[in-house]
């Protein structure tokens, strides 16, 4: 700090202009939040509103110091971040509002507002869950080079939950230029301070962590101004992450308008003494920077320019219904719809060199191809770095070859890895996250279904997760266990915004995952180990595709239909050869991509055959099998010989004995069993 | 251009409100701002401001309950 500057701050602290600066964002979120309280109050706006009254210091000083090129994460109690980081007030109402005009197309709503053009990236109405995502967006600014500090806010409520553990933990730990905003409100929604946590402050745990925590007087604009400053210039110049702990207090409920009626009334009373937009304003004056006039007329602009912007919101159009199935994929082609089977291209017959490959060696190949030719691919996951390439060798040699910034091994962290893919997916990178077993789906789902799954959808498309999830599934092994064996494709499968691969042989891993790399949006590829040692084939070198949504024919018959995919695959070619000695002609379709899926090969087939029975490893009850054989069903009634069939595993956990195991998962025994007796009419 | 006035949802587990009095009466002038109706929950009352300059039109009567979203009146 210049000996200059400090005069200039004089007793105040603070430069005048910087807090004039201050108090004119926060008249224009105050005017913000009047006209929502006013138009919810009143039954002109019909939406939920989680008032942020009270803590208007924070972002508006913020903004002094960081510009639209730095990324802001925020949570649903966010409409103060939005307005001071620069989101445009007709977008923001007309989004809150569900209107066509909204920054997100009114698919969104004012929680997930995400506004590239000013930094705004996500907002989440997951408490805690936007932490893991801003350190995917600090990874590709520091990959690229770049001096944008993402920051985070979330409240002293998310620092109970577990993704903001695994966050703080993972950015220490990789150095990440990222601020941990914690705007310490006193509340966790509807309970105080002391009664969900025994920590005496927040910040302490950035130590406990290794990296910087500091704690500041989030509604004293010249002091949070001041620590701010040190705080943005040290992220910046890349010497880590900080927490911040700054003090607030909320005003209004968890949820709705008027005062917070949990809090007793002597101590809303004291806060309100402190609240910082009369305080602020106060000391504009009486420190002679403006006169009563000047911030009558600076909060008359701001409410004129929030009248503006409602009366604007409130004439688009509500979003229509004809807007339902777009932005869920960025081709509405992959969205599954009744009655809507296109018929996708296929890959042609490959020429050229090849080499003799595992299904481990053909995942290995594809990633280094990818990396070799987009300098942004990486890949991250536990074990993932050499000289073990990942608990199953996929990756072996990558991180020999591109280094520890290109290979990331991380901490057992399932929620921090996915959101880092998420962020970094965000701001235009090609992650590839490798999750060990598709049974540690249960600890980061949130992160794979609620936003890697939606971000496209709740942006109305602004923003997007173009990221790879490789998952290894350890079912038919054998003594895995519950925990080590499942099938969970349908989880997946039945969360709109995946896409979902299951590969069979090694030629079709590497076309597939390479595809899968280069898809706009969120792809899980599954590998089984019962596939990944199993099966060596000639595999093509270097780059070629495998699309997305194209079933395979991969024996041709003519009295039934087998449909599969991934590992059991392998139960159904081999029935089909018993099934051909019994003089039962057994035609075999292997998926590939579940989700998009591809009816119109499915569908010629059954035509043909007249039966269909569809095998999977997961469990039968409210399984994919289901609605593939609802949908032959309905769409070949009258033409079939039989009633199409599935056959899928018990309803059971997985079991550790072997004699249940293999018993309680489709074998070819039973899978020549249920053909034969389809076929015979039994 | 008239404002419809209905029962406004003041927090999220609200399903009903009772308009427990009116302040100004049916075919008054009010400013935005004037308070023209006290509402009660289960949790609070609160004086409802009118959302817009006019004349006051009321179509249901004090001391009721109603719905969320309920037209109660107009401002014209």
């Amino acid at each position: 700090m210049t000996q200059g500057i400090v005069e200039q701050r004089g007793n105040l602290g603070i430069e005048p202009t910087v807090l004039k600066a201050i108090y004119g964002q926060m008249a224009r979120i105050r005017a913000v939040d009047k006209a929502i309280q006013a138009g919810l109050s009143s039954g002109k706006f019909l939406f939920t509103y989680w008032p942020m009254t009270g803590q208007e210091c924070i972002p508006a000083t913020i903004a002094q110091l960081i510009t639209a090129r730095d990324y802001m994460v925020t949570t649903y109690r966010g409409i103060h971040d939005q307005v001071a980081k620069g989101v445009d007030l007709y977008g923001m109402f007309a989004e809150a509002l569900g209107r066509e005009g909204g920054v997100n197309k009114g698919k969104g709503g004012s929680p997930h507002i995400s506004d590239p053009s000013s930094g705004s990236m996500v907002t989440t109405a997951i408490v805690g869950a936007g932490a893991p995502i801003a350190n995917g967006l600090a990874i590709s600014a520091k990959e690229r080079g770049e001096d944008r500090v993402t920051i985070v806010n979330f409240g002293d409520g998310a620092t109970s939950i577990g993704a903001m553990h695994e966050a703080m933990n993972l950015a220490g730990a990789w150095q990440l230029p990222v601020i941990f905003m914690c705007q310490n409100n006193q509340w966790g929604e509807y309970t105080e301070i002391p009664a969900y946590t025994a920590s005496p402050n927040f910040y302490g745990r950035a130590e406990a962590l290794g990296f910087r925590g500091v704690q500041l007087d989030g509604n004293d604009p010249a002091a949070f101004y001041a620590g701010m400053q040190d705080v943005i210039a040290y992220v910046r110049a890349g010497k880590g992450p900080v927490f911040v702990e700054a003090h607030t207090y909320r005003m209004g409920p968890h949820a709705g308008v008027g005062d917070n009626y949990n809090a007793a009334k002597a101590v809303l009373a004291a806060a309100k003494e402190r609240a910082p937009v009369e305080k602020t304003r106060a000391l504009l004056i009486d420190a002679g920077i403006c006169t009563e006039d000047e911030l009558t007329a600076l909060e008359a602009a701001a409410k004129a320019e929030v009248d503006d912007a409602v009366t604007r919101a409130m004439a688009s159009p509500v979003t229509p219904a004809s807007e339902t199935i777009t932005d869920v994929f960025a081709d509405v082609a992959s969205v599954p719809q009744r009655g809507h089977f296109p018929l996708r291209e296929a890959e042609g017959a490959f020429a050229g060199e090849t080499k003799m490959m595992s299904f481990v060696e053909a995942v290995r190949d594809a990633q280094a191809v990818a990396m070799d030719a987009n300098p942004e691919v990486f890949l991250l996951g536990e074990d993932v770095g050499d000289p073990h390439g990942g608990v199953f060798g996929t990756n072996k040699g990558l991180q020999k070859k591109h280094g520890n910034r290109r290979v990331r091994p991380t901490p057992i962290s399932e929620t921090a890895i996915i959101g880092a893919a998420i962020g970094a997916s965000i701001a235009g990178m090609s992650p590839i996250a490798e999750i060990m077993f598709v049974d540690f789906l249960g600890v980061c789902l949130d992160q794979l279904a609620n936003h890697a799954a939606k971000q496209r959808y709740m942006s109305g498309a602004a923003t997007h997760a173009p990221m790879v999830v490789r998952v290894q599934l350890g079912g038919g092994m054998g003594g895995f266990g519950a925990q080590h064996s499942q099938s969970l494709e349908a989880w997946l499968t039945h969360t709109p915004g995946l896409k979902v691969l299951y590969p069979s042989t090694p030629l079709e891993a590497k076309g597939m995952l390479l595809s899968a790399i280069d898809d706009p949006d969120p792809v899980v590829v599954l590998e089984s180990m019962m596939l990944l040692f199993t099966q060596k084939q000639e595999v093509p070198l270097g780059d070629y595709r495998i699309p997305l949504g194209v079933a395979k024919l991969k024996r041709e018959g003519s009295d039934i239909t087998l449909i599969s995919y991934g590992w059991e695959m392998l139960n159904c070619l081999g029935a089909a050869e018993e099934l051909a000695k019994e003089g039962i002609s057994a035609e075999v379709i292997d998926l590939r991509s579940l989700v998009p899926i591809d009816y119109a090969r499915v569908l010629a087939s059954v035509t043909k055959t007249g039966r269909a029975l569809v095998v999977h490893a997961a469990v039968e009850f409210c399984g994919l099998g289901a609605e593939i054989c609802s949908t032959i069903n309905e769409q070949l009634w009258g033409s079939l010989k039989a009633p199409a069939s599935r056959l899928g595993a018990d309803y059971a956990p997985m079991a550790y004995s072997h004699a249940i195991e293999t018993s309680q998962v489709p074998n070819a025994g039973a899978i020549i069993a249920r053909a034969r007796a389809i076929v015979k009419g039994a | 251009m008239s404002t419809i006035l209905t029962i406004p949802k003041l927090e999220m587990s609200m399903s009903e409100g009772t308009l427990a009095e009116w302040m100004v009466e049916s075919g008054t002038a009010v400013k935005e701002g004037d308070v023209i109706y006290t509402l009660e929950t289960d949790k609070t009352a609160r004086e409802i401001e009118a959302p817009a300059s006019g004349t006051l039109i009321q179509k249901v009567a004090d001391g009721e309950t109603y719905p969320v979203g309920m037209e109660i009146g107009e401002i014209v």
